[in-house]
């Protein structure tokens, strides 16, 4: 799969092959929460420790039902998105992503990687291991397209972020 | 008097500073954090840089620090992002 600007105005993701269109059609069923689970308060972690109940309190009552409407929106506009990839038989998969999509992709992949890895509880080492797993049991699939997700993110990173450095972005904005 | 207690610990709360805390975990990639650090504070590359660092080797960074209500304010959109952050009170205060 090749991922790069396209004509200043979107991503564009080509030479998609079958296995990764199933990855790629896998993220919105993957931001799906399970109530009460682990991944729910990791998707959700608490704003301050236990000492500060107003604070807790206000957040789950006001902020939180505004996250869970963000985390949805992404991951509708990604769904939508991926509404426009269409595989020909014997030809490779090909689809843009505006510009503007670009923040609902990273935040739902993020959503899919952060939910997997709850999910799956992999450690900090798995997850950060260099090499690829050497198995192919379910959780070794699941780590594979972690990794696949984490390389879509960091492209898009790459793309968001070309030329920054030359524009000086300036002192930061302390207040 | 009672309504002064009340006046004293309200006007406490707004005037003590509070510590935006960014913490680590295993899934977020250096690359978003950066990005993230420098779209909510707008902090410089280098400046966003050091603080995904300290979060990534120290496994915590106070990435700002001031009133509540604006603290809470950067508290949502790290949320948003995904990151770990929690509001502290500022040591000494």
């Amino acid at each position: 799969m090749l991922i790069r600007k396209w004509k200043k105005k979107a991503i564009e993701f080509s030479r998609i092959e079958r296995i990764e269109e199933e990855l790629l059609r896998q993220v919105p069923a993957c931001c799906e929460l399970d109530e009460g689970s682990n991944a729910e308060s990791r998707i959700f972690p608490a704003p301050a420790d236990a000492n500060e109940q107003d604070l807790l309190q206000d957040w789950k009552e006001f902020v939180r039902p505004e996250l869970r409407h963000l985390f949805r929106s992404a991951k509708e506009t990604v769904e939508a998105d991926l509404g426009l990839l269409k595989m020909k038989i014997g030809h490779l998969g090909r689809f843009l992503v505006p510009l503007e999509h670009a923040e609902p992709w990273l935040n739902a992949l993020n959503q899919a990687r952060l939910i997997l890895a709850a999910k799956y509880e992999f450690s900090e080492a798995e997850l950060s291991a260099l090499e690829a797993p050497k198995t192919f049991s379910q959780r070794e699939l699941v780590l594979h397209q972690i990794n696949f997700y984490a390389a879509i993110q960091e492209r898009i990173i790459e793309i968001l972020t070309i030329g920054e450095d030359q524009k000086g972005s300036g002192e930061p904005g302390d207040r | 008097m009672p309504e002064t207690a009340i006046d004293t610990k309200t006007e406490t709360q707004l005037t003590t500073p509070w510590n935006v805390v960014v913490h680590n975990d295993p899934v977020n990639l250096m690359s978003y954090v950066t990005m993230v650090f420098q779209k909510v504070f707008g902090y410089s590359r280098d400046r966003a840089t050091k603080h995904m660092l300290e979060v990534h080797h120290l496994g915590r960074s106070i990435v700002w620090s001031g009133d509540r209500e604006q603290a809470e304010l950067y508290l949502q959109q790290l949320h948003g992002y995904l990151l770990q952050a929690t509001l502290e009170k500022s040591e000494g205060c």
